[in-house]
């Protein structure tokens, strides 16, 4: 049987190269939309995989944050605005953790320093604690926090410091070295010194540097104040908008975040651990969703180059009918027929394929470093050998199944007509 | 008396054509020997094709019985009617019929190839066909690089691919000159005199005639005459 498959292709590639032109045609018809197919699912997995990249080069595997409950998830686009109560203490003692950090915000009323008319500038401004672990472990999550010369940020153990918002500092007429006071609940109230100035950052659409994901991102309106200082002048935290963690080395990320999760809210918090894969997940769900949208519209192409392998099988079964006849009369089963036709679409489904992965392959690597060049981020170009061979089997299978009516139809022919026709 | 190879007894054929049925054999009586040259005449919608397509288990009776080696058509699958057509039985066509896309060689191993007859063996076996039929020489030539004489003798070494008892050529000289077809004609008789083939050539050529050593005569579905030659 085996002989014989390969007897019949040498009779279905016979056939196929005897009518040329029509063959390529056909084929044509079959690779534009494979190549179609190919260059957008292609495409797709390389931003699915450059995405990824980016999340984990920025957020790190090891790494979970904590949100609010709700807030990350299909239908919200992975905002943490919602504040929510934390215990960081608690979070720290949890096993697993090897280091965390927050970040709360409040609006308090600030003092600054006597200006040389004997007064001071006061309102009620954006104060920002931060974890000093943000600076120390969390660098790639928060970007580059700059202070503009002569000034620096806060150090692990520090309390009663300031770095300033540029347009804050110009607002209170503060400057490295002066003292502003901030006032908390109650009669909570901290002298703070204040140690920098954040530089402004040379983003081109004029926003502050710092914080790539997450909580709305540090701003020239802002004052930032070690956590600790937040501590003492609103009390314990229930005003938290990100929380960062890492786990220690040899645990799971996603264990040691369903643990968090599960203490933390037994303990009355209301979050939700968030992981690498978390984020990548939601994001690969959006973008295979685009992808798998574009490439059923390709698919359209597809079906397009299928009527036209059906259409060429049915011309060639009504030219060949008479061949058809003999070589029943020579002892050709029906099925032997129908072998030889299915080869012979199969096989130019299989040639449109080759035709138009290559192609296809070729498009995604252009639009991969278009698409990389406008985001100024190196693209991945995927083409695994699975999506390839998939794409000639499919291809094949494509040709062969459009091909099966007309094949039937020859296979059923009875020879005394089939001989008769002319 | 020798057992006879064919044997047909009563046997009717009907076409449906649109809403009128054609009656092509009315009732038709035949027997054939092994190593026979038979030659079938007769005017057009005599019943000669429709006999023709009978005999090489093509086509199978309405009515009647249609024997071939002692067994009936009408009786048999379609599976064992194509392994007949393929084992046991060589045709050969007034056009030839020859696969244009494949050469002398690959025409004649055709059969073979249906037979799933090894590679080399086929090989070996197209070879020594055409060389048989003189062709031995343009065994690569394509179909449309042959004569007519030349391509008739390639359909004949295709029909013998598989060695059958029976050769049933249909108007094998139609479309052939007198010289081409006298030697298509010598080399039917020879497949019958040397190598005891039964040979059923349906013709209007009196020169294929001469060869027979019966002429059966057709008329309306029916034999009319059953001539045996000295």
């Amino acid at each position: 049987m085996i002989g014989m498959l390969k007897d019949f292709l040498l009779l279905a590639g016979q056939s196929i190269l005897h009518r040329k032109m029509r063959s390529w045609l056909t084929v044509i018809g079959v690779f534009i939309g494979i190549t179609a197919v190919v260059a957008l699912i292609s495409i797709g997995l390389g931003l699915n995989k450059t995405i990824d990249e980016q999340v984990s080069k920025v957020f790190g595997v090891d790494t979970f944050m904590l949100v609010s409950e709700g807030a990350f998830g299909p239908g919200r686009n992975g905002g943490a605005a919602s504040e929510y109560a934390l215990d960081l203490d608690a979070l720290r003692s949890i096993d697993g953790v090897k280091v965390a950090a927050a970040l709360r915000e409040r609006t308090g009323f600030v003092v600054g320093p006597t200006g040389p008319d004997g007064k001071a500038k006061q309102g009620f401004l954006t104060v920002m604690g931060l974890s000093s672990e943000l600076m120390t472990d969390f660098s790639s999550f928060t970007g580059p926090l700059d202070v503009e010369p002569g000034g620096r940020m806060f150090e692990p153990g520090e309390i009663d410091v300031a770095v300033l918002g540029s347009r804050i500092a110009e607002r209170l007429g503060a400057d490295v070295g002066d003292t502003i006071t901030i006032a908390g609940d109650g009669d909570a109230e901290l002298q703070m010194r204040v140690i920098g100035i954040m530089a402004l950052s040379d983003q081109p659409d004029g926003s502050d540097q710092g914080f790539r994901m997450g909580a709305g991102g540090p701003d020239a309106d802002t004052i930032y104040v070690p956590y600790a200082a937040m501590d003492r002048l609103w009390g314990d935290a229930n005003d938290v908008l990100i929380t960062l963690a890492r786990v220690k080395k040899g645990y799971d990320v996603e264990e040691v975040a369903d643990r968090v999760e599960e203490e933390l809210n037994a303990g009355g918090a209301d979050i939700t651990a968030v992981t690498y894969s978390d984020i990548s997940d939601a994001i690969g769900t959006m973008t295979s969703t685009v992808s798998a949208f574009l490439a059923g519209i390709a698919g359209i192409a597809l079906l397009v180059g299928a009527v036209g392998v059906m259409n060429t099988m049915f011309t060639s079964v009504l030219e060949r009918t008479r061949e058809i006849g003999v070589m029943k009369a020579v002892g050709a089963k029906n099925s032997h027929i129908l072998l030889i036709f299915l080869i012979e679409s199969g096989m130019m489904g299989l040639v449109g394929g080759i035709v138009g992965t290559g192609l296809g392959l070729g498009l995604s690597a252009v639009a991969s470093a278009f698409i990389g060049r406008f985001f100024s981020v190196r693209m991945a170009v995927v083409a695994s050998p699975g999506l390839i061979l998939i794409t000639l089997a499919g291809s094949f299978l494509l040709g062969a199944i459009a091909g099966l009516w007309p094949a039937r139809r020859a296979a059923k022919l009875p020879p005394v007509e089939a001989l008769r026709y002319e | 008396m020798i057992m006879p190879l064919l044997d047909l007894k009563g046997v009717t054929k009907d076409y449906r054509m649109g809403k009128v049925v054609v009656r092509a054999l009315r009732g038709l009586d035949l027997a054939i020997s092994p190593g026979e040259i038979v030659a079938i005449m007769g005017p057009s919608g005599s019943g000669k094709s429709t006999l023709m397509h009978i005999l090489g288990a093509l086509d199978t009776p309405t009515g009647g019985r249609a024997m071939i080696d002692r067994r009936d058509l009408t009786e048999l699958r379609e599976r064992d009617l194509v392994r007949l057509r393929g084992r046991r039985i060589g045709f050969v066509f007034q056009t030839f019929n020859l696969i244009q896309t494949l050469s002398a060689q690959r025409n004649v191993e055709l059969p073979m190839i249906f037979q799933g007859v090894r590679r080399s063996e086929r090989a070996r076996r197209a070879k020594e066909l055409l060389e048989k039929v003189g062709l031995g020489e343009r065994r690569a030539h394509k179909p449309s690089e042959l004569s007519g004489g030349e391509r008739q003798r390639v359909a004949i070494a295709r029909a013998l691919a598989n060695d059958p008892e029976i050769i049933l050529a249909d108007e094998p000289t139609g479309n052939l000159d007198s010289e081409s077809g006298a030697q298509i004609l010598a080399l039917l008789e020879r497949l019958s005199r040397e190598d005891g083939k039964t040979v059923i050539i349906v013709t209007h050529d009196p020169e294929a005639a001469a060869i027979a050593d019966r002429i059966i005569r057709l008329k309306d579905g029916r034999v009319i005459g059953d001539d045996r030659d000295a």
